[in-house]
């Protein structure tokens, strides 16, 4: 299931990646590279010529909640691999908010809805993209959806006697952050509790208890 | 709409005061011809293609923010409804992301009826692509004969997972619950029908002449554009680019099935054309051999952070009980970390890149859909050809919208 460990293509970029200050990491097979924001078109030029010629994505993560992230709170990744598709490699470059990036449509055309997609969900500005404008979401939205501090937009499922579950709330109690659902430990279940039949004004993410 | 208005060609000598404008059309988003809520902003000189713009996100739905406030075995109902043409792909490439993260042991059973299902879904999808796509040429009796042998695939669905699309029969570690009776009869019965209607499909259009005129070195994409754009699947393999990730990173078994990989070298509309209906033969020969190969046995991971207890436990059990509440209510919590699993649909290459933070829930999900990275070849592709051809070039990438708007 986990990609051949490839003699070639990767070694050779991986070897020119260090030479541009990256830190190369391994997780289940996935070797992933970690690189500072303004050597990034460098390190992609390099690792093509290496011989991983295909950009297969581009896309963000935003580490705003993620337990124990220390460090910035974007991560855009590129995925490439070589033409045999049995060598790949990510390539990341951190990032904090307000932060631009300089666009890899220079390198692979096909970078461009990828960064546009990218700039969609959270906000990272692609410098020189000749084209930057929203790719998904309706005009008028305002916001990026994926950072971790846009709202899902759920209701909370009303009872005929009032009572309520509110959505994060549910969640956090499944997820065992919070003592909701799984988590009961006596006293009344969370929506129950609270508010008496009135339901919440804007729930939040994250469940507030 | 911050398009600008294309400027006014230039005014040759043998034109003199005549002029010209380019003419901009609007094309969908609602018609049949652009298989979905795919809008093209077009600008014309006459009859050529001078500019291509696609306006997409009109089924943009979500679900990558859906997937991170569900539990991992949630996330089946929802992988397959973005490419609702081939949603066993999607449910495979999902639940293959999820067990590297967990080092799942997928008995070999259910890997051999992934393999069976996704092919067979393969097929039916690649059916939908000729039919909509003769469709686009004017021919209309093709999509009924297609339709017709898709229907007796959605049935062999139906039998086994219940549904006709949107199946969420795949499970992390295994499958829901095993084939019905009568489900390998079945296949092999149909097996043995599609052999004789491929035949058919042969003398009815591969070779025939319209469609030869219609596809022949017309939208022609070389195999250096293909690389730049990262275009995936039968497109790539008919512009000269031998790369299938059923063969490159196998998985799901596929290592252990004798198939070719068709790849032409045209990459124009008939060899994106034909290269379908040669995966289409090899999809088969891939279902076949995999029925052979399928022998009784477990179909789930016997792990039980993955799989629920069996029910004859439950009922003499605590333990079992206990295990079966936590693993519905809150599921399992996988180890940190971030895994990519590359596979293959009948459009590209998919994959689902999950971030785990070690709890039940994904952290962060992105699919690499191949649709919306395969749709922007259309521009170029399509430019200084015919408004008529762009109309098949659009079937030819085989875009599924629910794929491309995610």
């Amino acid at each position: 299931m986990t990609a051949p460990a490839a003699g070639g293509p990767l070694a050779a970029a991986l070897a020119s990646l260090a030479e541009l200050d990256g830190v190369a990491s391994e997780f289940k097979g996935m070797v992933s590279v970690t690189l500072p924001k303004h050597r990034i078109v460098e390190a992609l030029e390099a690792v093509k010529a290496a011989g991983l010629v295909m950009l297969t994505d581009i896309f963000g993560i935003d580490y705003l909640t993620y337990p124990g992230h220390r460090g910035k709170r974007f991560a855009v990744v590129y995925n490439v691999h070589d033409i045999s598709g049995a060598a790949r490699l990510f390539l990341r470059v951190e990032l904090d908010d307000g932060e631009s990036l300089p666009t890899a449509t220079e390198v692979w055309p096909g970078a461009n809805f990828m960064e546009r997609e990218t700039y969609d969900m959270f906000g990272v500005v692609f410098e020189g993209h000749p084209n930057l404008r929203k790719l998904l979401t309706p005009e008028d939205l305002e916001g990026h959806p994926h950072r971790k501090d846009f709202p899902l937009g759920e209701s909370p499922t009303l009872f005929n006697d009032g009572r309520f579950i509110d959505p994060p709330a549910f969640r956090a109690g499944l997820m065992g952050k919070d003592p909701g659902l799984t988590g009961w430990k006596g006293g009344a279940r969370e929506g129950v509790r609270s508010s008496h039949g009135t339901l919440p004004q804007g729930p939040e993410e994250g469940g507030e208890p | 709409m911050s398009l600008k208005t294309p400027p006014r060609p230039a005014e040759t000598a043998e034109q003199g005061s005549f002029s010209t404008e380019y003419m901009r059309i609007n094309v969908g988003p609602q018609h049949p011809s652009t298989h979905g809520v795919l809008r093209l902003v077009v600008d014309l000189d006459g009859e050529q293609i001078v500019s291509l713009k696609p306006q997409i996100g009109y089924l943009h739905t979500g679900f990558e923010k859906t997937f991170e406030h569900r539990t991992y075995q949630q996330g089946v109902t929802y992988s397959n409804r973005m490419d609702y043409l081939h949603g066993f792909a999607h449910d495979l490439a999902y639940v293959l992301a999820v067990e590297k993260l967990m080092d799942a042991r997928v008995p070999i059973r259910a890997q051999r009826v992934r393999v069976i299902l996704n092919e067979l879904n393969r097929i039916a999808s690649h059916l939908i692509f000729f039919g909509t796509g003769l469709l686009d040429m004017g021919a209309l009796t093709p999509f009924f004969y297609t339709q017709r042998e898709r229907e007796k695939i959605l049935d062999i669905f139906e039998m086994v997972a219940g549904v006709r699309m949107n199946y969420g029969y795949f499970r992390v570690g295994g499958l829901y619950q095993d084939v019905p009776e009568g489900f390998e009869e079945r296949v092999r019965a149909w097996y043995d029908d599609f052999q004789a209607r491929l035949d058919e499909y042969r003398n009815l259009w591969v070779g025939n002449d319209i469609v030869l005129a219609r596809t022949k070195g017309i939208a022609v994409v070389s195999r250096q554009m293909a690389l730049d754009y990262g275009l995936t699947g039968p497109s790539l393999r008919a512009s000269g680019v031998d790369l299938d990730f059923r063969k490159a990173t196998p998985y799901s078994s596929y290592e252990d099935y004798d198939f070719v990989v068709p790849v032409y070298q045209e990459g124009d509309l008939w060899a994106r054309m034909m290269i379908r209906f040669d995966e289409m033969v090899e999809s088969a020969r891939i279902v076949r051999q995999a029925l052979d190969m399928l022998e009784p046995g477990p179909i789930k991971d016997p792990d039980r952070r993955i799989s629920l207890p069996p029910r004859h436990e439950l009922e003499n059990s605590m333990e079992a009980v206990i295990f079966h509440f936590k693993l519905v209510t809150e599921g399992f919590h996988p180890p940190k970390g971030e895994v990519y699993v590359p596979t293959e649909s009948a459009r590209g290459e998919l994959g689902y890149y999950i971030v785990s933070d070690g709890g039940s829930m994904p952290y962060r999900v992105k699919v690499r859909v191949p649709s919306l990275v395969n749709l922007q070849l259309l521009e170029p592709s399509s430019i200084g050809g015919l408004f008529a051809d762009m109309v098949i070039n659009i079937a030819s990438f085989d875009p599924v919208l629910g794929d491309v708007d995610k």
